[in-house]
């Protein structure tokens, strides 16, 4: 039975990653134009325009491009930049010193708060304290992450001067100072998610507090905290493992915006400028690997909840 | 007719404990709170189409940077002496238009989805809910890099943006809520009495999930107005001469230093509004879908 509900998300893990792949290179392909004269600008001539498309294959059918483009991602090679001509792994491997440690460290952050918080939020539930919690979330909720971002380098930044209002200090040139560059990127980007995650989090707890089993727990002489952490916890682990799976995409969105507003040198920030300069092949080939990236999470989330709960995998 | 359940109708009725009048005055408060918020955004938004104080895009040199409470000026001017208040009202209309755009064309496909989805054979219910999952797995802010890179910008394409990423969500509750709905015996009766599964939909359904319709749909009002405001701040949502609440906190935090209660207001504004709707939609739901309480989407 294991064994099926495996093969049958594995399945589907595949299938999805073929899919989005197919409305990627369709949409940027449809509505992308004549690439090769977009990418050389309105001066160029046909003749340049034919051999930049020779050059990188796009005269040729679409299904045989596609093809060509998957496997290629398959074998690791992501394809070329138009412009420079580097390889879009090594763009996006240069990349990541910056994005992954804000990202891990800002979702890190947003546990390490978020537990504590609606856990208490939970059990002090229609009590002043436990309301102030839920509404301090609530409010939190409603700030938009660049915004957050704005105000903790303009308070920190330019008001204090103790932290730097953006800009990139690279690990090898100074790790204090990469560190010193992260920290209030990792800071807006944490505490902003912490507010939605910790809602969540209160959810789960109350929902598990009044199951039977907290109750009978209780009777054998348990303390409230004892209960909740021997047999709540185990419970209310499955839905919170569930939203972590759906936090991957807000995380990611969120790790997009923070770089822009401390102007950090991401993989957002490549995206972005790629965008603007259509650069199609590497668009479309980060814009891939960020989609695989997410489905893979959310794989391994969906094993992880059938392994914890065999219902799951009984039911499919 | 939907028939109520009136199995408990001679079950005594509890005391209400001191907890649950607690949760209920909460939830009144959050409903009048939100309404409040929620109104006032709604009364700038619809004033700024006939009436703002100057031309959000028009510079003035003589009057650049002036601070808030200037006469003529009531929140001050940018670094260009452009009028903050018309910016601001003007990028209200920006909110409203591209949040209520992106919600409702995502609730309308979203129902469409939802109820073909849970009245359907086996076949059809899991295509449907494994294409919504594949969408769902693709971060919204990809989706409106990639239309951006590949449509342009524009309120247009950020509408475009919303609705596929509401969608799959919209769905998945829409389902969820109808199969809830199909079970029940008026249902039953209404498919022995011989009527066709449309006007079963349509007749008993929608109007029994409509709760549901009301609530998500002003919860994800609310998603559209932060993903608007962080699209335009990013430079790939609306642009000049167009405003947006996102797009003045961009242009601020070029100025950081020169005028900072500048990055103030428009955060402000985002903040109160998505606050707004998101305790309006809160307490709707404790009035209209007891059952959801406390759950969010």
């Amino acid at each position: 039975m294991l064994l099926h509900y495996v093969l049958r998300r594995l399945a589907f893990f595949i299938g999805a990653m073929f899919i989005a792949s197919v409305l990627i290179f369709v949409l940027i392909r449809a509505a992308g134009g004549n690439v090769a004269a977009v990418v050389l600008g309105r001066d160029a001539s046909p003749e340049a325009i034919n051999a930049l498309a020779t050059e990188y294959g796009l005269d040729r059918p679409w299904a045989v491009q596609y093809l060509d483009w998957i496997t290629g991602m398959m074998g690791g090679d992501l394809g070329q930049s138009f412009r420079t001509g580097e390889s879009v792994a090594d763009l996006v491997v240069s990349r990541l010193p910056i994005s992954v440690p804000l990202a891990g460290a800002g979702l890190v952050l947003a546990i390490l708060i978020a537990i504590p918080a609606g856990t208490y939020a939970a059990r002090n539930a229609g009590r002043s304290s436990g309301t102030l919690i839920a509404l301090i979330s609530q409010i939190g909720i409603a700030v938009p992450v660049f915004w957050a971002g704005v105000l903790l380098s303009l308070l920190f930044g330019v008001q204090l001067g103790w932290l730097p209002t953006g800009g990139w200090t690279p690990w090898n040139v100074s790790v204090l100072g990469a560190i010193q560059s992260l920290v209030l990127p990792v800071l807006a980007l944490g505490l902003v998610m912490a507010a939605s995650l910790s809602r969540y989090v209160r959810t789960a707890v109350l929902d598990v507090m009044n199951q039977d089993y907290v109750r009978t727990a209780r009777a054998t002489g348990m303390s409230q905290t004892r209960a909740l952490l021997t047999v709540g916890l185990p419970n209310a682990a499955l839905p919170i493992v569930t939203f972590l799976g759906l936090l991957i995409a807000e995380l990611i969105g969120g790790t997009v915006i923070i770089e822009t507003v401390f102007s950090l040198p991401g993989l957002s920030r490549m995206i972005l400028s790629n965008v603007a300069a259509r650069e199609v092949i590497v668009v479309q080939s980060t814009v891939m690997l960020i989609i695989v990236f997410v489905m893979f999470v959310n794989l391994v989330v969906d094993l992880l909840y059938g392994l914890l709960d065999p219902r799951i995998r009984v039911a499919g | 007719m939907p028939q109520a359940d009136t199995s408990n109708q001679n079950a005594t009725v509890p005391e209400a404990s001191p907890h649950r009048r607690r949760r209920r005055r909460i939830s009144n408060a959050s409903l009048l709170v939100g309404l409040a918020l929620t109104s006032v955004f709604f009364i700038i938004a619809l004033v700024s189409f006939f009436y703002v104080p100057h031309d959000p895009n028009m510079p003035d040199v003589r009057n650049r940077l002036l601070p808030f409470g200037s006469p003529g000026h009531l929140f001050g001017t940018d670094v260009l002496g452009r009028d903050i208040a018309s910016q601001l009202m003007v990028g209200a209309q920006t909110s409203l238009l591209v949040g209520v755009g992106g919600a409702a064309i995502a609730l309308v496909l979203g129902t469409i989805a939802g109820l073909a989805a849970a009245s359907s054979g086996k076949l059809v219910d899991e295509t449907i809910m494994r294409g919504a999952d594949v969408l769902l797995s693709i971060p919204g802010i990809v989706t409106a890099l990639v239309l951006a890179a590949t449509i342009g910008s524009g309120a247009g394409t950020t509408i475009l943006a919303l609705t596929a990423f509401f969608t799959p969500s919209f769905t998945r509750v829409i389902r969820s809520a109808a199969l809830t709905v199909l079970e029940e015996n008026y249902i039953t009766a209404a498919r022995l009495y011989g009527r066709d599964r449309i006007f079963i939909l349509a007749r008993h359904v929608v109007p029994n999930i409509a709760g549901v319709m009301i609530v998500q749909f002003t919860l994800y009002f609310a998603v559209g107005i932060l993903v608007e405001s962080s699209l335009s701040y990013l430079g790939v949502g609306v642009s000049r001469p167009s405003m947006s609440w996102g797009l003045i906190l961009n242009e601020a935090q070029q100025q950081v230093g020169v005028s900072s209660p500048l990055a103030m207001w428009p955060g402000l504004a985002i903040v109160l509004v998505v606050l707004g709707l998101n305790l309006l939609g809160d307490g709707l739901r404790d009035v209209l879908d007891p059952k959801l309480n406390g759950r969010r989407s």
